[in-house]
């Protein structure tokens, strides 16, 4: 059986809520600090922005829904 | 031996993950807090109207340079993603064989999956929005 680190959790749920504080901080005092969505839209500017995100999104993807995955099915 | 590999496959590539979205999170945001030219308060924070193609208000959608801004947009994703994972891969952690041809494959169905849900979502959006502007155009015309 797979042992998972407690620490691992602990630092992503922290990483996590750190994030959303930020956010709802910037989205309660609205206009003194940039949200994400306003980061993003600048980022999504350039092509090189809009890749990266993209690849972001698939690594994501990749990572939580499909690794293992074989082609067509294939067991 | 176990620390060493540790180090090289899950730590470093985590930092530098974290550095890469960091330093591309800092960039956006330095520059949204640029003062722009002729902005009196300095900030550019508010949302502007948004970029890209078939965006703007009230005017028909020009779908081929959507088309063409999202297939850049995957294509360019895709391929800055396998150079990635090839690069961390075969440089770093000496895996490959099925992952990578999983990496591959994985995430093109992802694509294929995705990009056609996500068109016809937003040709259905298109429509209603359409189709409510009509709707109330007609209201206003008939009871001006």
């Amino acid at each position: 059986m797979v042992r998972h680190p407690l620490v691992g959790y602990l630092v992503w749920a922290v990483l996590f809520a750190a994030l959303f504080a930020c956010e709802g901080l910037s989205l309660a005092r609205a206009g003194s600090l940039p949200t994400l969505s306003d980061a993003f839209r600048v980022i999504m500017r350039y092509p090189v922005g809009r890749w990266a995100l993209f690849a972001l999104w698939l690594w994501a993807g990749w990572h939580f829904f499909v690794r293992g995955w074989h082609f067509l099915l294939r067991a | 031996m176990l620390a060493s590999s540790l180090i090289r496959q899950a730590l470093v590539p985590m930092l530098a993950g974290y550095l890469l979205v960091m330093a591309t999170l800092g960039f956006g945001l330095r520059l949204l807090c640029r003062p722009k030219a002729g902005d009196q308060h300095g900030r550019g924070l508010t949302a502007g109207p948004a970029e890209g193609p078939g965006s703007a208000a009230g005017s028909r959608p020009d779908w081929l340079a959507l088309a063409r801004h999202v297939t850049g947009t995957a294509v360019g994703g895709y391929l800055l993603l396998m150079a990635l994972v090839i690069a961390y891969y075969y440089g770093v952690a000496r895996v490959g064989g099925d992952f990578i041809k999983s990496a591959f494959t994985g995430t093109a169905m992802l694509i294929a999956i995705a990009l056609p849900l996500w068109g016809a979502a937003s040709w259905l959006t298109e429509r209603r929005r359409r189709r409510d502007n009509d709707t109330a155009g007609k209201r206003k015309a008939h009871h001006p």
